[in-house]
Protein backbone atom coordinates (compact mmCIF):
# COMPACT_ATOMS: atom_id res chain seq x y z
CA UNK A 1 0.00 0.00 0.00
CA UNK A 2 2.64 2.38 1.16
CA UNK A 3 4.99 1.30 -1.58
CA UNK A 4 2.27 1.65 -4.16
CA UNK A 5 1.65 5.12 -2.90
CA UNK A 6 5.31 6.01 -3.20
CA UNK A 7 5.40 4.53 -6.65
CA UNK A 8 2.41 6.59 -7.58
CA UNK A 9 4.09 9.73 -6.25
CA UNK A 10 7.32 8.91 -8.07
CA UNK A 11 5.55 8.34 -11.33
CA UNK A 12 3.61 11.56 -10.83
CA UNK A 13 6.87 13.46 -10.40
CA UNK A 14 8.32 11.61 -13.35
CA UNK A 15 5.29 12.48 -15.48
CA UNK A 16 5.51 16.08 -14.34
CA UNK A 17 9.20 16.47 -15.15
CA UNK A 18 8.64 14.74 -18.47
CA UNK A 19 5.88 17.20 -19.20
CA UNK A 20 8.12 20.01 -18.02
CA UNK A 21 10.83 18.86 -20.37
CA UNK A 22 8.71 18.73 -23.45
CA UNK A 23 7.05 22.11 -22.85
CA UNK A 24 9.75 24.18 -24.62
CA UNK A 25 9.75 21.79 -27.57
CA UNK A 26 5.99 22.03 -27.88
CA UNK A 27 6.20 25.81 -27.80
CA UNK A 28 8.86 25.77 -30.50
CA UNK A 29 7.18 23.20 -32.68
CA UNK A 30 4.89 25.32 -34.92
CA UNK A 31 7.42 28.01 -35.77
CA UNK A 32 10.28 25.56 -36.10
CA UNK A 33 8.44 23.21 -38.46
CA UNK A 34 7.44 26.15 -40.64
CA UNK A 35 10.98 27.49 -40.74
CA UNK A 36 12.45 24.10 -41.55
CA UNK A 37 9.97 23.34 -44.32
CA UNK A 38 9.81 26.76 -45.95
CA UNK A 39 13.30 28.12 -45.28
CA UNK A 40 15.78 25.34 -44.65
CA UNK A 41 14.38 22.86 -47.16
CA UNK A 42 14.39 25.35 -50.07
CA UNK A 43 17.97 26.28 -49.20
CA UNK A 44 19.04 22.67 -49.55
CA UNK A 45 16.82 22.32 -52.61
CA UNK A 46 18.60 25.24 -54.28
CA UNK A 47 21.88 23.40 -54.09
CA UNK A 48 20.34 20.08 -55.13
CA UNK A 49 18.36 21.66 -57.97
CA UNK A 50 21.51 23.25 -59.37
CA UNK A 51 22.77 19.77 -60.28
CA UNK A 52 19.72 18.88 -62.37
CA UNK A 53 18.66 19.85 -65.86
CA UNK A 54 15.35 19.39 -67.67
CA UNK A 55 16.11 17.14 -70.61
CA UNK A 56 15.02 18.68 -73.90
CA UNK A 57 14.30 15.30 -75.44
CA UNK A 58 12.14 13.70 -72.74
CA UNK A 59 11.21 16.73 -70.61
CA UNK A 60 12.44 14.81 -67.55
CA UNK A 61 14.61 16.07 -64.74
CA UNK A 62 18.04 14.56 -65.19
CA UNK A 63 21.04 14.65 -62.87
CA UNK A 64 23.72 16.72 -64.54
CA UNK A 65 26.53 17.16 -62.02
CA UNK A 66 28.20 20.49 -62.55
CA UNK A 67 26.78 21.03 -66.03
CA UNK A 68 24.63 23.98 -64.93
CA UNK A 69 27.60 25.64 -63.28
CA UNK A 70 29.73 25.06 -66.38
CA UNK A 71 26.95 26.59 -68.43
CA UNK A 72 26.64 29.76 -66.36
CA UNK A 73 30.39 30.14 -65.94
CA UNK A 74 30.73 30.08 -69.73
CA UNK A 75 27.90 32.55 -70.13
CA UNK A 76 28.91 36.19 -70.73
CA UNK A 77 25.48 37.40 -69.57
CA UNK A 78 26.04 35.84 -66.15
CA UNK A 79 29.48 37.45 -65.83
CA UNK A 80 28.15 40.78 -67.03
CA UNK A 81 25.37 40.53 -64.43
CA UNK A 82 27.86 39.70 -61.69
CA UNK A 83 30.04 42.59 -62.81
CA UNK A 84 27.10 45.03 -62.72
CA UNK A 85 26.19 43.74 -59.25
CA UNK A 86 29.75 44.23 -57.97
CA UNK A 87 30.01 47.77 -59.37
CA UNK A 88 26.56 48.57 -57.99
CA UNK A 89 27.51 47.18 -54.54
CA UNK A 90 30.82 49.02 -54.42
CA UNK A 91 29.04 52.32 -55.06
CA UNK A 92 25.72 51.95 -53.30
CA UNK A 93 26.87 50.49 -49.98
CA UNK A 94 29.58 53.03 -49.03
CA UNK A 95 27.34 55.81 -50.34
CA UNK A 96 24.32 54.72 -48.30
CA UNK A 97 26.34 54.12 -45.16
CA UNK A 98 28.14 57.48 -45.36
CA UNK A 99 24.86 59.32 -45.93
CA UNK A 100 23.11 57.30 -43.20
CA UNK A 101 25.87 58.13 -40.75
CA UNK A 102 25.53 61.82 -41.63
CA UNK A 103 21.74 61.77 -41.41
CA UNK A 104 21.74 59.93 -38.09
CA UNK A 105 24.17 62.45 -36.60
CA UNK A 106 21.91 65.27 -37.75
CA UNK A 107 18.88 63.54 -36.24
CA UNK A 108 20.80 63.00 -33.00
CA UNK A 109 21.16 66.76 -32.39
CA UNK A 110 19.17 68.08 -29.46
CA UNK A 111 17.34 70.83 -31.27
CA UNK A 112 13.75 72.04 -31.11
CA UNK A 113 11.53 70.27 -33.63
CA UNK A 114 13.94 67.38 -34.20
CA UNK A 115 11.11 64.91 -33.55
CA UNK A 116 9.23 66.24 -36.58
CA UNK A 117 12.27 65.64 -38.78
CA UNK A 118 12.65 62.11 -37.42
CA UNK A 119 8.99 61.42 -38.24
CA UNK A 120 9.34 62.70 -41.80
CA UNK A 121 12.44 60.59 -42.40
CA UNK A 122 10.40 57.55 -41.36
CA UNK A 123 8.12 57.97 -44.40
CA UNK A 124 10.37 56.21 -46.97
CA UNK A 125 10.96 53.38 -44.49
CA UNK A 126 7.22 52.62 -44.36
CA UNK A 127 6.67 52.89 -48.13
CA UNK A 128 7.39 49.78 -50.23
CA UNK A 129 10.18 49.52 -52.77
CA UNK A 130 7.55 49.07 -55.50
CA UNK A 131 5.85 52.36 -54.78
CA UNK A 132 9.24 54.06 -54.61
CA UNK A 133 10.25 52.55 -57.95
CA UNK A 134 6.97 53.52 -59.65
CA UNK A 135 7.08 57.11 -58.40
CA UNK A 136 10.76 57.58 -59.28
CA UNK A 137 10.27 56.00 -62.68
CA UNK A 138 7.84 58.82 -63.48
CA UNK A 139 9.97 61.49 -61.77
CA UNK A 140 12.94 60.38 -63.88
CA UNK A 141 10.95 60.23 -67.13
CA UNK A 142 13.24 61.30 -69.93
CA UNK A 143 10.71 63.61 -71.58
CA UNK A 144 8.48 65.20 -68.99
CA UNK A 145 9.69 63.94 -65.61
CA UNK A 146 9.93 66.38 -62.74
CA UNK A 147 13.69 65.93 -62.31
CA UNK A 148 14.18 66.97 -65.93
CA UNK A 149 11.73 69.81 -65.23
CA UNK A 150 13.93 71.05 -62.39
CA UNK A 151 17.03 70.68 -64.58
CA UNK A 152 15.23 72.66 -67.32
CA UNK A 153 14.56 75.47 -64.84
CA UNK A 154 18.26 75.50 -64.03
CA UNK A 155 19.14 75.65 -67.72
CA UNK A 156 20.45 72.10 -67.92
CA UNK A 157 19.42 69.95 -70.87
CA UNK A 158 17.27 66.82 -70.58
CA UNK A 159 18.91 63.66 -69.25
CA UNK A 160 17.82 60.15 -70.32
CA UNK A 161 18.32 58.63 -66.81
CA UNK A 162 16.78 55.12 -66.86
CA UNK A 163 17.02 54.97 -70.66
CA UNK A 164 20.77 55.42 -70.87
CA UNK A 165 23.31 52.63 -70.30
CA UNK A 166 25.53 55.21 -68.59
CA UNK A 167 22.91 56.64 -66.24
CA UNK A 168 20.49 53.80 -65.55
CA UNK A 169 22.54 52.15 -62.80
CA UNK A 170 22.98 55.52 -61.09
CA UNK A 171 19.23 56.05 -61.26
CA UNK A 172 18.72 52.66 -59.59
CA UNK A 173 21.23 53.67 -56.91
CA UNK A 174 19.20 56.83 -56.31
CA UNK A 175 15.94 54.87 -56.03
CA UNK A 176 17.45 52.29 -53.64
CA UNK A 177 19.02 55.01 -51.51
CA UNK A 178 15.81 56.99 -51.14
CA UNK A 179 14.61 54.13 -48.91
CA UNK A 180 18.00 52.81 -47.80
CA UNK A 181 19.49 55.95 -46.29
CA UNK A 182 16.58 56.73 -43.91
CA UNK A 183 16.29 53.03 -43.04
CA UNK A 184 19.93 52.44 -42.09
CA UNK A 185 20.18 55.78 -40.33
CA UNK A 186 17.57 54.46 -37.86
CA UNK A 187 20.02 51.75 -36.79
CA UNK A 188 22.93 54.16 -36.50
CA UNK A 189 20.77 56.65 -34.60
CA UNK A 190 19.86 53.92 -32.12
CA UNK A 191 23.58 53.23 -31.76
CA UNK A 192 24.36 56.92 -31.22
CA UNK A 193 21.70 57.13 -28.54
CA UNK A 194 23.35 54.25 -26.73
CA UNK A 195 26.55 56.25 -26.26
CA UNK A 196 26.42 57.65 -22.72
CA UNK A 197 26.71 61.48 -22.84
CA UNK A 198 29.40 61.53 -20.08
CA UNK A 199 31.76 59.72 -22.48
CA UNK A 200 31.56 62.54 -25.00
CA UNK A 201 31.73 65.18 -22.26
CA UNK A 202 34.88 63.56 -20.91
CA UNK A 203 36.44 63.77 -24.37
CA UNK A 204 35.51 67.44 -24.55
CA UNK A 205 37.05 68.15 -21.15
CA UNK A 206 40.21 66.40 -22.29
CA UNK A 207 40.42 68.97 -25.06
CA UNK A 208 39.16 66.93 -28.03
CA UNK A 209 37.62 69.00 -30.82
CA UNK A 210 34.47 67.89 -32.63
CA UNK A 211 36.36 65.94 -35.30
CA UNK A 212 38.57 64.19 -32.76
CA UNK A 213 35.67 63.17 -30.55
CA UNK A 214 33.86 61.89 -33.66
CA UNK A 215 36.76 59.78 -34.95
CA UNK A 216 38.19 58.67 -31.61
CA UNK A 217 35.08 58.25 -29.46
CA UNK A 218 31.89 58.08 -31.53
CA UNK A 219 33.08 55.93 -34.42
CA UNK A 220 34.77 53.24 -32.28
CA UNK A 221 31.64 53.00 -30.12
CA UNK A 222 29.52 52.63 -33.25
CA UNK A 223 31.64 49.80 -34.59
CA UNK A 224 29.18 47.02 -33.85
CA UNK A 225 26.23 48.91 -35.28
CA UNK A 226 28.17 49.97 -38.36
CA UNK A 227 29.35 46.41 -38.95
CA UNK A 228 25.77 45.18 -38.75
CA UNK A 229 24.49 47.91 -41.05
CA UNK A 230 27.29 47.29 -43.52
CA UNK A 231 26.42 43.62 -43.85
CA UNK A 232 22.64 43.99 -43.77
CA UNK A 233 22.85 46.79 -46.34
CA UNK A 234 25.20 44.77 -48.55
CA UNK A 235 22.91 41.74 -48.48
CA UNK A 236 19.78 43.85 -49.09
CA UNK A 237 21.34 45.61 -52.08
CA UNK A 238 22.77 42.34 -53.36
CA UNK A 239 19.17 41.09 -53.55
CA UNK A 240 17.64 44.21 -55.08
CA UNK A 241 14.84 43.13 -57.39
CA UNK A 242 11.60 45.13 -57.47
CA UNK A 243 13.06 48.43 -58.75
CA UNK A 244 14.73 46.60 -61.64
CA UNK A 245 11.54 44.77 -62.62
CA UNK A 246 9.52 47.98 -62.44
CA UNK A 247 11.91 50.35 -64.18
CA UNK A 248 14.55 48.96 -66.53
CA UNK A 249 14.06 45.16 -66.60
CA UNK A 250 17.83 44.84 -66.61
CA UNK A 251 18.40 47.17 -69.54
CA UNK A 252 19.44 49.23 -71.36
CA UNK A 253 22.11 46.89 -72.73
CA UNK A 254 22.07 44.82 -69.49
CA UNK A 255 23.52 47.83 -67.62
CA UNK A 256 21.16 47.28 -64.67
CA UNK A 257 20.84 43.49 -64.91
CA UNK A 258 21.52 42.83 -61.23
CA UNK A 259 22.07 39.22 -60.25
CA UNK A 260 18.75 38.43 -58.56
CA UNK A 261 16.90 39.84 -61.55
CA UNK A 262 19.03 37.65 -63.82
CA UNK A 263 18.09 34.50 -61.84
CA UNK A 264 14.42 35.51 -62.09
CA UNK A 265 14.78 36.06 -65.84
CA UNK A 266 16.43 32.66 -66.30
CA UNK A 267 14.11 30.76 -64.00
CA UNK A 268 10.75 32.32 -64.69
CA UNK A 269 10.88 34.09 -68.03
CA UNK A 270 13.04 31.49 -69.82
CA UNK A 271 12.08 28.49 -67.67
CA UNK A 272 15.71 27.46 -67.16
CA UNK A 273 15.43 26.47 -63.50
CA UNK A 274 18.75 24.57 -63.50
CA UNK A 275 20.80 27.61 -64.49
CA UNK A 276 18.74 29.75 -62.16
CA UNK A 277 19.44 27.41 -59.23
CA UNK A 278 23.14 27.31 -60.08
CA UNK A 279 23.25 31.12 -59.97
CA UNK A 280 21.36 31.13 -56.69
CA UNK A 281 23.90 28.67 -55.28
CA UNK A 282 26.71 31.01 -56.29
CA UNK A 283 24.80 33.87 -54.63
CA UNK A 284 24.32 31.79 -51.47
CA UNK A 285 28.07 31.27 -51.36
CA UNK A 286 28.68 35.01 -51.77
CA UNK A 287 26.23 35.83 -48.97
CA UNK A 288 27.94 33.22 -46.75
CA UNK A 289 31.27 34.93 -47.34
CA UNK A 290 29.84 38.40 -46.63
CA UNK A 291 28.16 37.27 -43.41
CA UNK A 292 31.23 35.26 -42.42
CA UNK A 293 33.26 38.46 -42.65
CA UNK A 294 30.63 40.19 -40.51
CA UNK A 295 30.81 37.58 -37.77
CA UNK A 296 34.58 37.89 -37.83
CA UNK A 297 34.44 41.67 -37.49
CA UNK A 298 31.83 41.51 -34.72
CA UNK A 299 33.88 38.97 -32.79
CA UNK A 300 36.93 41.24 -33.00
CA UNK A 301 35.12 44.08 -31.27
CA UNK A 302 33.99 42.23 -28.17
CA UNK B 1 49.62 89.63 -26.33
CA UNK B 2 49.15 87.24 -29.16
CA UNK B 3 47.60 84.68 -26.88
CA UNK B 4 45.34 87.37 -25.49
CA UNK B 5 44.05 88.28 -28.95
CA UNK B 6 43.32 84.73 -29.97
CA UNK B 7 41.56 84.09 -26.69
CA UNK B 8 39.39 87.12 -27.28
CA UNK B 9 38.74 86.08 -30.85
CA UNK B 10 37.69 82.68 -29.64
CA UNK B 11 35.36 84.19 -27.07
CA UNK B 12 33.82 86.38 -29.74
CA UNK B 13 33.45 83.51 -32.13
CA UNK B 14 31.64 81.29 -29.72
CA UNK B 15 28.17 82.89 -29.77
CA UNK B 16 28.33 82.99 -33.56
CA UNK B 17 29.22 79.32 -33.71
CA UNK B 18 26.45 78.55 -31.30
CA UNK B 19 24.03 79.86 -33.93
CA UNK B 20 25.86 78.62 -36.98
CA UNK B 21 25.92 74.97 -36.05
CA UNK B 22 22.16 74.56 -35.47
CA UNK B 23 21.49 76.65 -38.58
CA UNK B 24 23.67 74.32 -40.62
CA UNK B 25 21.98 71.26 -39.08
CA UNK B 26 18.53 72.63 -39.89
CA UNK B 27 19.60 73.49 -43.46
CA UNK B 28 20.87 69.97 -44.11
CA UNK B 29 17.83 68.40 -42.46
CA UNK B 30 15.52 70.52 -44.61
CA UNK B 31 17.35 69.54 -47.80
CA UNK B 32 16.85 65.91 -46.81
CA UNK B 33 13.18 66.52 -46.04
CA UNK B 34 12.68 68.04 -49.49
CA UNK B 35 14.23 64.94 -51.08
CA UNK B 36 11.87 62.74 -49.05
CA UNK B 37 8.71 64.80 -49.33
CA UNK B 38 8.74 66.27 -52.86
CA UNK B 39 8.46 62.89 -54.66
CA UNK B 40 5.59 61.87 -52.39
CA UNK B 41 3.83 65.23 -52.72
CA UNK B 42 4.11 65.15 -56.51
CA UNK B 43 2.85 61.55 -56.63
CA UNK B 44 -0.08 62.36 -54.34
CA UNK B 45 -0.97 65.51 -56.26
CA UNK B 46 -0.67 63.76 -59.63
CA UNK B 47 -2.95 60.95 -58.45
CA UNK B 48 -5.69 63.60 -58.01
CA UNK B 49 -5.05 65.12 -61.44
CA UNK B 50 -6.59 64.28 -64.84
CA UNK B 51 -4.22 62.00 -66.72
CA UNK B 52 -3.38 64.44 -69.51
CA UNK B 53 -2.29 67.02 -66.93
CA UNK B 54 -0.11 64.75 -64.77
CA UNK B 55 3.15 66.20 -66.09
CA UNK B 56 1.82 69.69 -66.80
CA UNK B 57 3.62 71.45 -63.96
CA UNK B 58 6.44 68.93 -63.65
CA UNK B 59 8.21 70.00 -66.85
CA UNK B 60 9.07 72.84 -66.63
CA UNK B 61 8.83 72.51 -62.87
CA UNK B 62 6.54 74.78 -60.90
CA UNK B 63 5.28 74.54 -57.34
CA UNK B 64 1.84 73.71 -58.65
CA UNK B 65 3.19 70.25 -59.48
CA UNK B 66 3.08 69.53 -55.75
CA UNK B 67 -0.55 70.48 -55.23
CA UNK B 68 -3.65 68.96 -56.86
CA UNK B 69 -4.64 72.18 -58.66
CA UNK B 70 -6.92 70.39 -61.15
CA UNK B 71 -8.46 68.19 -58.49
CA UNK B 72 -10.32 65.07 -59.62
CA UNK B 73 -11.08 61.66 -58.14
CA UNK B 74 -11.20 60.11 -61.61
CA UNK B 75 -8.07 57.95 -61.14
CA UNK B 76 -9.32 56.48 -57.85
CA UNK B 77 -12.80 55.85 -59.25
CA UNK B 78 -11.31 54.07 -62.27
CA UNK B 79 -9.02 51.75 -60.36
CA UNK B 80 -11.77 50.78 -57.93
CA UNK B 81 -14.12 50.20 -60.84
CA UNK B 82 -11.50 47.83 -62.22
CA UNK B 83 -11.35 45.83 -58.97
CA UNK B 84 -8.56 47.43 -56.97
CA UNK B 85 -10.71 47.01 -53.86
CA UNK B 86 -10.35 43.23 -54.16
CA UNK B 87 -6.57 43.46 -53.88
CA UNK B 88 -6.89 45.63 -50.77
CA UNK B 89 -9.21 43.11 -49.12
CA UNK B 90 -6.86 40.27 -50.09
CA UNK B 91 -3.82 42.01 -48.65
CA UNK B 92 -5.62 42.99 -45.44
CA UNK B 93 -6.80 39.41 -44.99
CA UNK B 94 -3.26 38.05 -45.48
CA UNK B 95 -1.78 40.66 -43.18
CA UNK B 96 -4.26 40.02 -40.35
CA UNK B 97 -3.89 36.24 -40.52
CA UNK B 98 -0.10 36.63 -40.54
CA UNK B 99 -0.21 38.92 -37.52
CA UNK B 100 -2.46 36.67 -35.46
CA UNK B 101 -1.54 33.12 -36.50
CA UNK B 102 2.10 33.81 -37.35
CA UNK B 103 2.38 36.11 -34.35
CA UNK B 104 1.19 33.35 -32.02
CA UNK B 105 3.66 30.81 -33.43
CA UNK B 106 6.53 33.29 -33.24
CA UNK B 107 5.61 34.41 -29.73
CA UNK B 108 5.52 30.81 -28.45
CA UNK B 109 8.93 30.14 -30.01
CA UNK B 110 10.29 33.38 -28.59
CA UNK B 111 8.99 32.37 -25.15
CA UNK B 112 10.69 28.98 -25.37
CA UNK B 113 14.03 30.58 -26.31
CA UNK B 114 13.70 33.39 -23.79
CA UNK B 115 12.54 31.45 -20.70
CA UNK B 116 13.54 27.79 -20.92
CA UNK B 117 16.71 25.78 -20.68
CA UNK B 118 16.48 22.63 -22.77
CA UNK B 119 18.69 20.27 -24.68
CA UNK B 120 19.60 21.48 -28.13
CA UNK B 121 18.52 25.05 -27.39
CA UNK B 122 21.72 26.64 -28.61
CA UNK B 123 21.91 24.42 -31.67
CA UNK B 124 18.31 25.17 -32.64
CA UNK B 125 18.81 28.84 -32.05
CA UNK B 126 21.93 28.84 -34.20
CA UNK B 127 20.02 27.15 -37.02
CA UNK B 128 17.40 29.89 -36.93
CA UNK B 129 20.00 32.64 -36.72
CA UNK B 130 21.90 31.15 -39.65
CA UNK B 131 18.77 30.75 -41.71
CA UNK B 132 17.82 34.35 -41.09
CA UNK B 133 21.10 36.01 -41.81
CA UNK B 134 22.72 33.62 -44.25
CA UNK B 135 19.74 32.76 -46.40
CA UNK B 136 17.53 35.75 -47.15
CA UNK B 137 14.03 34.61 -48.17
CA UNK B 138 14.18 36.14 -51.64
CA UNK B 139 17.24 34.04 -52.40
CA UNK B 140 15.38 30.77 -51.91
CA UNK B 141 12.14 31.90 -53.51
CA UNK B 142 12.52 29.76 -56.62
CA UNK B 143 13.08 26.41 -54.84
CA UNK B 144 10.32 27.40 -52.41
CA UNK B 145 8.13 27.92 -55.43
CA UNK B 146 8.96 24.39 -56.63
CA UNK B 147 8.12 23.04 -53.16
CA UNK B 148 4.80 24.89 -53.09
CA UNK B 149 4.12 23.60 -56.57
CA UNK B 150 4.64 20.02 -55.30
CA UNK B 151 2.11 20.73 -52.54
CA UNK B 152 -0.31 21.89 -55.25
CA UNK B 153 -0.46 25.30 -53.58
CA UNK B 154 0.24 27.57 -56.58
CA UNK B 155 -2.52 30.17 -56.84
CA UNK B 156 -3.94 29.35 -53.42
CA UNK B 157 -4.26 31.21 -50.13
CA UNK B 158 -2.09 28.59 -48.41
CA UNK B 159 0.71 29.19 -50.89
CA UNK B 160 0.62 32.92 -50.24
CA UNK B 161 0.24 32.67 -46.50
CA UNK B 162 1.91 29.67 -44.92
CA UNK B 163 5.57 30.23 -45.94
CA UNK B 164 5.51 33.70 -44.36
CA UNK B 165 3.97 32.77 -41.00
CA UNK B 166 7.16 31.91 -39.13
CA UNK B 167 9.42 34.95 -39.03
CA UNK B 168 12.75 34.63 -37.33
CA UNK B 169 13.16 38.38 -36.81
CA UNK B 170 9.89 38.38 -34.90
CA UNK B 171 11.04 35.34 -32.88
CA UNK B 172 14.16 37.33 -31.88
CA UNK B 173 12.04 40.28 -30.90
CA UNK B 174 9.84 38.15 -28.60
CA UNK B 175 12.79 36.23 -27.19
CA UNK B 176 14.55 39.44 -26.21
CA UNK B 177 11.47 40.83 -24.49
CA UNK B 178 10.47 37.62 -22.69
CA UNK B 179 14.00 37.06 -21.42
CA UNK B 180 13.77 40.33 -19.48
CA UNK B 181 10.55 39.55 -17.58
CA UNK B 182 11.36 39.16 -13.84
CA UNK B 183 11.46 35.48 -12.84
CA UNK B 184 9.44 36.15 -9.64
CA UNK B 185 6.36 37.03 -11.66
CA UNK B 186 6.41 33.68 -13.40
CA UNK B 187 7.42 31.67 -10.32
CA UNK B 188 4.51 33.06 -8.32
CA UNK B 189 2.04 31.83 -10.88
CA UNK B 190 3.79 28.49 -11.31
CA UNK B 191 3.70 27.82 -7.55
CA UNK B 192 -0.03 28.40 -7.68
CA UNK B 193 -0.13 25.51 -10.14
CA UNK B 194 -0.84 27.46 -13.30
CA UNK B 195 0.07 25.71 -16.54
CA UNK B 196 2.55 27.33 -18.92
CA UNK B 197 -0.14 28.32 -21.35
CA UNK B 198 -2.05 29.91 -18.48
CA UNK B 199 1.11 31.77 -17.37
CA UNK B 200 1.60 32.99 -20.92
CA UNK B 201 -1.99 34.07 -21.30
CA UNK B 202 -2.69 35.75 -17.97
CA UNK B 203 0.73 36.86 -16.67
CA UNK B 204 2.99 37.42 -19.65
CA UNK B 205 0.56 38.66 -22.28
CA UNK B 206 -0.86 41.60 -20.29
CA UNK B 207 2.60 43.09 -19.70
CA UNK B 208 3.80 42.49 -23.26
CA UNK B 209 2.04 45.35 -25.03
CA UNK B 210 5.24 46.99 -26.34
CA UNK B 211 6.54 43.82 -27.98
CA UNK B 212 3.11 42.86 -29.31
CA UNK B 213 2.66 46.24 -30.97
CA UNK B 214 6.20 46.17 -32.35
CA UNK B 215 5.95 42.61 -33.68
CA UNK B 216 2.44 43.20 -35.02
CA UNK B 217 3.55 46.28 -36.94
CA UNK B 218 6.59 44.50 -38.31
CA UNK B 219 4.55 41.55 -39.55
CA UNK B 220 1.64 43.60 -40.85
CA UNK B 221 3.80 46.02 -42.82
CA UNK B 222 6.12 43.39 -44.21
CA UNK B 223 3.08 41.44 -45.42
CA UNK B 224 1.43 44.58 -46.82
CA UNK B 225 4.64 45.48 -48.67
CA UNK B 226 5.53 41.95 -49.80
CA UNK B 227 5.89 41.60 -53.52
CA UNK B 228 8.35 39.02 -54.85
CA UNK B 229 6.69 35.97 -53.29
CA UNK B 230 3.06 36.83 -54.19
CA UNK B 231 4.23 37.71 -57.70
CA UNK B 232 5.68 34.23 -58.13
CA UNK B 233 3.17 32.10 -56.30
CA UNK B 234 -0.23 33.67 -56.92
CA UNK B 235 -0.54 35.42 -60.26
CA UNK B 236 -4.28 34.64 -60.42
CA UNK B 237 -6.41 37.77 -60.52
CA UNK B 238 -8.63 36.89 -57.53
CA UNK B 239 -5.60 36.44 -55.26
CA UNK B 240 -3.67 39.56 -56.23
CA UNK B 241 -2.20 41.64 -53.46
CA UNK B 242 -1.79 45.40 -53.61
CA UNK B 243 1.90 45.47 -54.46
CA UNK B 244 1.47 42.98 -57.31
CA UNK B 245 -1.57 44.82 -58.62
CA UNK B 246 0.24 48.16 -58.87
CA UNK B 247 3.33 46.56 -60.39
CA UNK B 248 1.30 44.80 -63.08
CA UNK B 249 -0.38 48.12 -63.87
CA UNK B 250 3.07 49.44 -64.81
CA UNK B 251 3.10 47.03 -67.73
CA UNK B 252 -0.58 47.03 -68.63
CA UNK B 253 -1.66 50.60 -68.00
CA UNK B 254 1.80 52.14 -68.20
CA UNK B 255 0.57 55.38 -69.69
CA UNK B 256 -2.41 55.93 -67.39
CA UNK B 257 -0.09 57.62 -64.95
CA UNK B 258 -2.69 59.04 -62.59
CA UNK B 259 -4.16 55.56 -61.99
CA UNK B 260 -0.72 54.08 -61.48
CA UNK B 261 -0.04 56.76 -58.89
CA UNK B 262 -3.47 56.41 -57.27
CA UNK B 263 -2.77 52.71 -56.65
CA UNK B 264 0.70 53.53 -55.39
CA UNK B 265 -0.66 56.15 -52.99
CA UNK B 266 -3.10 53.64 -51.51
CA UNK B 267 -0.25 51.14 -51.19
CA UNK B 268 1.83 53.80 -49.43
CA UNK B 269 -0.73 55.38 -47.13
CA UNK B 270 -1.65 52.24 -45.17
CA UNK B 271 1.81 51.59 -43.70
CA UNK B 272 2.36 55.33 -43.21
CA UNK B 273 -0.86 55.67 -41.19
CA UNK B 274 0.11 52.63 -39.12
CA UNK B 275 3.67 53.71 -38.47
CA UNK B 276 3.11 57.36 -37.59
CA UNK B 277 1.16 56.88 -34.33
CA UNK B 278 3.43 54.02 -33.23
CA UNK B 279 6.80 55.41 -34.35
CA UNK B 280 8.68 54.42 -31.25
CA UNK B 281 7.46 50.83 -31.39
CA UNK B 282 8.14 50.53 -35.08
CA UNK B 283 11.66 51.92 -34.86
CA UNK B 284 12.30 49.59 -31.95
CA UNK B 285 10.92 46.65 -33.93
CA UNK B 286 13.21 47.38 -36.86
CA UNK B 287 16.37 48.21 -34.96
CA UNK B 288 15.83 45.85 -32.01
CA UNK B 289 16.38 42.80 -34.20
CA UNK B 290 19.73 43.97 -35.45
CA UNK B 291 21.37 45.47 -32.41
CA UNK B 292 21.33 42.58 -30.02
Amino acid sequence: MCVAHLNQAASDIFAMTMRQRIVPYLLLLPALVLLLVFNLLPTIATIVESTFVISLRSGERVFAGFANFERIFNDPIFWKSLQVTVVFSLVVNPLQIALSLGLSMLMNQRLPGIGIFRSIYLLPVAVSLNVTAIVWRLLLDKNTGMINGILFNMGIERQPFLHSPDQALWSIILIASWIGVPLWSLFILAGLQNIPPPVLEAAKIDGANAWQSFTRVTLPLLRRVLAFVLVADTVANFLLFAPILLTTQGGPQLSTNLILYETYRRGFLYGDLGASAAMLSVMLLIVFVIVGVELYVLRGSD
Amino acid sequence: MNAHVTRRARRNRKPLRAYLLPALVYCLLIIGVLIVVIPLMWAAAASFTPNHKVFEYAYPFSWRALLPVDFTLEAYENIFARGFGQSITNTLFLAFVTVFVGGAANALAGFAFGRFEFRGKNALFMVIVMLTFLVPVDLTAIPRYILINNFGWINTWQGLLVPGLANSLVIFLFRQFFAEIPQELIDAARVDGASWLRVLWSIVLPISKPVLVAAGLLMFISQWNSFFWPLLVAPRQELRVVQVEISLAVGQYGTIWNELLAGSMIAAIVPILLVMPFQRYYVQAITGTGLE
